[in-house]
């Protein structure tokens, strides 16, 4: 068995595209992922049932349906009720919507472990919701939030390979674009393999970095989540 | 723009049959992932250390690469490198055998984590030999405080199971692809899949919550 990595050498343009829109993805869906998430929280813990309903719903439909389901549901969907929108655009509506309901039982998870005194208290202080909520919970969620949802958002990374089954052309379909011209399966999916490892490891190292200013232990406990 | 289902209702009987398939694909891959956890569990508290070194590599190797890609290798390079000419099946079992084993390790160690000192204490004060105190005292212990938590790990493999599809597995995603390259009616064929692996993971999700609050119950 010889490996031939000089044919990836010379499809590294490909590649380096690939990662490219990996990371543009990423960065676009996760930002909307946590402030979707958020608004889907807050309703999810409001006490208004016509709030509360459709948020449970959207959760529970979103953790339960697989997110290949999903995209094709989407690809397929757009088109026929008329709205023209490019693949990645769909990839990353879909990774978007998809993220938000992990990051709305995130922040639900964070919100519950939020003692509840704290909201007696601003209550009894005479606190509006908006501005306790703003100003007394959310600085607290911090430490309960962030190890699980950088958890999710280092799988929403990973899901963004899924896009390549509706042919955007992000890095797993990259490989396949490369694999299909050289014909050398081992070497591109090995390749790809690494190269996600290093993006999905700078990540969370980066993750951590930023955490440990605030609290140094436990990033490894939730690592249940896919 | 109308949805119409009653085209594609009387058609739709391969569906349930992937639909079967993927909770028979996904019962094998889900018992793959036990062993390999079981085994990764060992290797981890071994006094070899590069057996923990090991562990540690694989783990952040599985958590590091999207599923996808882990099936991709392991069908296109698993047969060129080693030799042996693996079916799509095995391949996609496996692959996602491995890649739910990294968590099901994970959730083992959360599992060993709660077991008392005592028992490793009374275990040796018995003279039990090493593997003994293992399979025979502290597993045993280990798997029945995390039954739940495997529930819900084996929706997790259900939910990965479309990406086989992806290596000509006909499980329930590849079985509505070919329906609606049959019917031209992919909205409908995708929406009754939705439903369907609804059905299923909720029902199990909703399944290991039971048994967790039971379990909470008994422990008090």
């Amino acid at each position: 068995m010889i490996f031939d990595y000089g044919a990836i050498w010379d499809n590294r343009d490909i590649l380096v595209g690939g990662v490219f829109n990996t990371l543009l993805i990423s960065c676009i869906a996760i930002p909307i992922g946590i402030f979707v998430g958020m608004a889907i929280c807050l309703m999810r813990i409001s006490k208004q049932r016509l709030l509360r309903w459709p948020a449970i719903v959207y959760i529970e439909l979103m953790r339960n349906i697989p997110l290949l389901i999903l995209i094709f549901m989407m690809f397929y969907a757009l088109p026929f009720y008329g709205v023209r929108v490019s693949g990645l655009t769909t990839g990353i509506i879909c990774l978007s919507i998809y993220g938000s309901a992990y990051f709305a039982e995130v922040f639900r998870g964070g919100v519950e472990s939020v003692s509840k005194g704290q909201f007696d208290a601003a209550r009894a202080l005479g606190l509006k919701y908006g501005f306790y909520m703003r100003r007394v919970i959310l600085p607290q969620l911090y430490t309960y939030v962030y190890p699980p949802g950088t958890n999710i958002a280092l799988t929403m990374i990973k899901e963004s390979s899924l896009l390549s089954m509706i042919t955007v052309a992000e890095l797993t379909y990259a490989a396949h674009d490369i694999n299909g011209r050289t014909f050398t399966p081992v070497e591109t999916f090995a390749t790809i393999a690494v190269i996600y490892w290093v993006i999905c490891t700078l990540f969370l190292k980066f993750a951590q970095m930023l955490q440990s200013r605030s609290d140094p232990n436990d990033s490894s406990t939730s690592m249940v989540f896919r | 723009m109308d949805l119409q289902f009653f085209e594609i209702i009387p058609k739709s009987g391969p569906l349930f049959v992937g639909a079967l398939y993927t909770i028979f694909v996904g019962l094998v891959a889900c018992g793959v992932g036990v062993l390999v956890g079981t085994g990764l569990l060992l290797m981890r508290n071994s006094r070899f250390w590069l057996l923990r070194i090991f562990v540690g590599i694989y783990g952040s190797f599985i958590r590091g690469t999207p599923a996808l890609v882990q099936i991709l290798v392991f069908y296109y390079a698993l047969a060129p490198l080693t030799g042996i000419n693996i079916g799509p099946f095995t391949a996609g079992i496996m692959a996602v055998g491995f890649n739910s084993g990294a968590y099901v390790a994970e959730i083992l160690r959360g599992g060993l984590s709660r077991i008392s000192k005592g028992q490793w204490e009374a275990a040796e004060a018995l003279g039990l030999p090493k593997h003994k105190v293992w399979f025979k005292v502290v597993l045993p212990q280990v798997f029945n405080s995390v039954i739940p938590l495997l529930v819900n790990e084996f929706t997790m493999v259900i939910k990965i199971t479309p990406l086989l599809s992806t290596i000509t597995l006909v499980e329930l995603t590849r079985a509505s692809q070919m329906l609606y390259n049959e019917t031209f009616r992919p909205v409908e064929v995708l929406l009754l899949a939705a439903f369907i692996y609804f059905v299923i993971c909720f029902s199990i999700s909703q399944f290991g919550e039971h048994l967790q609050r039971r379990s909470q119950k008994f422990r008090l």
